[in-house]
């Protein structure tokens, strides 16, 4: 290696642990006998986990996000790819608002949208409502969902839709039974990057939270901002597991896609 | 905007079909982004009759204008620091092939995944009177006793480049990747040493993801509000956590109107210069 | 102002000595051995994967040999890297650089080698007449046809005077009608400017028209070097006689002096059509279908054969005749003042005996 390059290596690999060290600082935590956070940690017990998973607010939380979370996910894949779809087959003129309409919520800072929602749901009675939240997900998760999507759909090549059609299909056969299969790992990663989006998502759950109901984020900020107690690595450590699963399962489902396009052009 | 990605392609359909399948699409928009934030942004201007006295505040009045600059100047070193820390990496990325290629992609990939609360955290417990960083500065003898390193810009700056860094790796990563590797053979025999042949040609053909990353970096710690809350001094806030204070404390909704509109047209404007290498595709299509 | 750039350009010779390169288990280059003159043509020419483009990317620089030498101009260049080889490349994908114009493109060699800003233009634009793209120099390279932008790259790599032009398969990307445009216009800069020209190709009409030798690869090994007229008429084996243009390859028995293809069909042949010893026994006999006549069925010397199909073609038609052992043996015959001949019918099939190669049966691999 000559010198230059040892250089950046060097460099890179100390960027590397800078992004690195807060993860792995936090999550050895999570065993930690203390009830204050120190490292390294003290002995090792399963304690803060057995707290989180015994304490009804935190489960209540937990499961208030998963259910939100699921539904945005189903929610971001079946309207996002009905769009995509509209749009990649015909709606040439709607491309820019379209493409407006998908990047202006992720211009537009979190704290607007947020804000703007707090207002908006007070007035309607949607705060810390499953629908109201569904609604907000969407709409910052959906760019993700549809740029995914929007990706599988561009590689399909359309004249497989046309040789459906002249086998007798109509239109909505063609994509169900031909489009559709091919591009559905695309479909459901989109969904799965959706889930997580909304799962960690803390900044309209801070401002929606009705006075029972709490997304598992919004009592994470309260437990960092008043206390920090163990709890929080233990939940890092769930999170992280989370992530890694929906991250491996998201790339086996591009790896299937893969495979399955390199199969349609080998036959 | 270019609409390169959703070039339309296949036989096309019917208006009334495009217009079913996207009216749940618009639907939505119009329903939890553009209708909520048009009402909010309208209470600015409408409250409590027609005026822009909710405007004039933010600049006139000394400590609300000390926090747009504040904002503003922090964001750009967070993007400026997101830059040094990610051209490198992003760099080597685009070199490295095999086992490399995947640690230093999971490297990456994996704090972007996680939890902005459970990054926000760490950095809580690292910086803390007696954590890590501070035991190591008097470790090594910087500082006899522990410094504050919470609840200040630094920490805010710090805990925000970590968060956001992603955002400037990947879409650099992205452009790096996309340049043919004859570039640099053609610039070599031409006579160009590898220095050279970087700053003539891999650098001004990154550009657009170069610049595309910082401006995302930019315009989302302009309004960034978690990292700011959690790690900074309430007597140094960003605007994000002005707006929420006055919201939540002081109940001035038209102010906060005002301020929301502020960031918003701040925003508006930096995207539409930029939009030409603003290709959010191809930094979202990265992420996965 | 062609001038610039012409000036005292005598070429520099190339010397490939035993160069060898290996990919893991694959050899893609096998003890390769080839000099070649100033001011020379010559084409690499060989299927894909037979290591042609490895010889031309050793000599620019872009790989580095396992084994072997590369000398430019009586220098040792193994180890020096592409940037201080002073070589001009032509690119399979033109490979303009496109955040800069035609002019900055073609004067970027000049700009790494420190020439001044004025006296750079005034070189590109010389580089670009010679071209024949006076006057693009503020287009962006985007702006220009594909045939446009290869000009573009072709002056980009002559214009610091280098002794040696590499190209990889540089017209491959470009239509016929163009292909054939820059085949003629990259000969006359070759004989106006002198400089030492290795070419790589796959398509063996571009090899002959243009290069003063032919080098042959197949598997990493060389073949053949031979001009082109040579490698035509007498290549030195199998695998060259089948790779360049059409062949007959009949199996034959060979007691030295005849070649015995069936019981009643030989043909004797002159010394000359071995290139190298022929044991008796197994062997090849090949000749080219243009050499091949029709004449009556019978006549002495020739081969009696059925024809199988006629397709006409022009001015050319082929005949697919069989012999009666079976071997297939095609005829291109002038369409014109021809018996009609048809399917089916009985034929002789005049052999000039110099038209006769033979080679070895085992050399065939």
């Amino acid at each position: 290696m000559n010198p230059r390059s040892l250089l950046l290596n060097a460099y890179v690999y100390a960027v590397l642990a800078f992004i690195l060290l807060p993860i792995f600082i936090i999550l050895p935590m999570a065993f930690s006998e203390t009830t204050y956070l120190t490292f390294p940690p003290q002995g090792v017990t399963l304690r803060w986990f057995e707290e989180f998973f015994g304490d009804s607010r935190w489960m209540a939380a937990t499961w208030f996000s998963a259910k939100i979370a699921a539904l945005t996910a189903i929610t971001t894949a079946v309207v996002g790819t009905m769009a995509t779809y509209a749009l990649v087959r015909g709606a040439r003129t709607m491309g820019t608002i379209f493409q407006a309409f998908l990047i202006g919520p992720i211009v537009v800072p979190h704290i607007a949208l947020a804000v703007a929602l707090y207002l908006f749901f007070q007035n309607t009675g949607l705060s810390g409502t499953v629908f109201g939240y569904v609604a907000a997900h969407s709409i910052i998760a959906m760019p993700f969902t549809v740029f995914t999507v929007a990706a599988a759909l561009s590689s399909v090549d359309p004249a497989l839709e046309d040789a459906a059609m002249s086998c007798g299909a109509n239109r909505f056969n063609a994509f169900r039974l031909i489009t559709l299969p091919i591009i559905l790992p695309n479909v459901i990663s989109g969904g799965l990057f959706a889930f997580i989006i909304s799962f960690d998502e803390p900044v309209i759950a801070f401002f929606l939270a009705g006075i029972r109901d709490k997304t598992l984020p919004r009592m994470m900020f309260d437990d960092i901002e008043q206390n920090l107690t163990p709890i929080i690595p233990a939940i890092a450590v769930l999170l992280t597991v989370l992530s890694i699963v929906v991250l491996l399962a998201a790339a086996l489902l591009k790896y299937l896609a893969d495979r399955n396009s390199t199969a349609r052009e080998e036959t | 905007m270019k609409a390169g990605f959703f070039e339309a392609n296949g036989r096309q359909m019917s208006r009334g079909a495009i217009l079913l399948l996207m009216a749940p699409f618009f639907a939505l928009v119009i329903f939890a982004f553009l209708y909520p934030l048009g009402s909010l942004l309208s209470l600015s201007v409408l409250e409590p009759s027609p005026t822009l006295t909710n405007y004039e505040r933010v600049f006139d009045n000394p400590i609300y204008a000390t926090v747009l600059y504040r904002t503003l100047r922090m964001a750009l070193l967070v993007s400026l620091l997101s830059l040094a820390l990610s051209l490198p990496v992003a760099i080597l990325m685009a070199n490295s092939r095999g086992p490399k290629a995947v640690f230093l992609t999971a490297c990456v990939l994996l704090p972007f995944w996680s939890s902005v609360l459970v990054r926000t955290a760490a950095w809580s417990i690292l910086l803390q009177r007696n954590g890590l960083v501070n035991e190591f500065l008097q470790g090594i003898g910087i500082t006899s006793e522990p410094l504050r390193l919470l609840y200040t810009q630094g920490a805010v700056v710090i805990a925000m480049t970590h968060v956001l860094m992603p955002f400037m790796v990947l879409p650099i990563y992205g452009a790096l990747r996309n340049i043919p590797f004859d570039y640099n053979r053609a610039a070599a025999i031409c006579g160009a040493g590898p220095l050279r042949s970087f700053w003539e040609v891999t650098l001004p053909l990154a550009m657009p993801g170069i610049l595309g990353g910082f401006i995302l970096v930019f315009l989302t710690a302009l309004g960034y509000f978690i990292t700011p809350s959690l790690l900074g001094s309430p007597q140094e806030m960003m605007i994000a956590t002005l707006i929420s204070q006055q919201i939540r404390e002081n109940l001035d909704w038209p102010f906060a109107a005002a301020l929301v509109g502020v960031l918003t047209l701040l925003v508006t404007i930096i995207t539409l210069v930029f939009s030409k290498v603003f290709r959010f595709e191809r930094m979202l299509g990265a992420r996965a | 102002m062609s001038q610039t750039v012409s000036s005292n350009n005598k070429g520099a010779s190339i010397e490939i000595d035993r160069l060898a390169k290996t990919f893991g288990s694959v050899r893609a280059v096998d003890d390769v051995s080839l000099t070649i003159e100033p001011g020379e043509f010559v084409a690499l020419l060989g299927p894909s994967g037979s290591g042609k483009s490895t010889v031309l990317m050793s000599v620019a620089g872009f790989e580095r040999p396992s084994a072997g030498r590369i000398m430019i101009g009586g220098k040792d260049c193994t180890r020096l890297p592409p940037n201080k080889r002073d070589i001009g490349m032509v690119f399979q994908h033109y490979t303009l650089f496109p955040h800069l114009s035609v002019g900055d493109n073609v004067a970027f060699p000049l700009k790494m080698r420190g020439v001044a800003k004025a006296e750079r233009r005034r070189q590109a634009e010389a580089a670009l007449e010679i071209v024949r793209l006076g006057g693009y120099g503020d287009r962006m390279p985007k702006q220009l046809s594909g045939g446009q932008q290869q000009r573009v790259a072709l002056a980009r790599a002559i214009v610091y005077n280098p002794q040696v032009l590499l190209m990889d398969e540089p017209l491959s990307a470009l239509d016929k009608n163009l292909r054939e445009e820059m085949q003629i216009e990259i000969k006359r800069l070759h004989a106006e400017l002198g400089f030492t020209v290795v070419f790589v190709t796959h398509d063996q009409g571009e090899a002959l028209t243009m290069a003063d030798r032919i080098a042959i690869l197949k598997a990493g090994r060389l073949q053949q070097v031979s001009p082109a007229r040579e490698l035509y008429e007498r290549p030195s084996n199998l695998f060259a006689a089948s790779f360049i243009g059409e062949m007959n390859m009949l199996p034959v028995q060979w007691d030295g002096a005849n070649a015995t293809f069936s019981e009643r069909e030989h043909i004797r042949l002159p010394d000359s059509a071995s290139i190298e010893t022929v044991p008796s026994g197994r062997a090849v006999l090949a000749v080219r279908p243009e050499r091949l006549s029709v004449t009556s069925p019978g006549e002495t010397g020739s081969w009696r054969a059925t024809v199988s199909d006629v397709v006409y073609a022009g001015a050319g038609s082929l005949l697919i005749t069989h012999l009666h052992d079976g071997s297939e043996v095609r005829l291109r015959v002038a369409s014109a003042g021809q018996a009609p001949v048809r399917p089916g019918q009985a034929i002789g099939i005049k052999v000039p005996p110099e038209a006769a190669l033979l080679y070895p049966a085992d050399a065939a691999r």
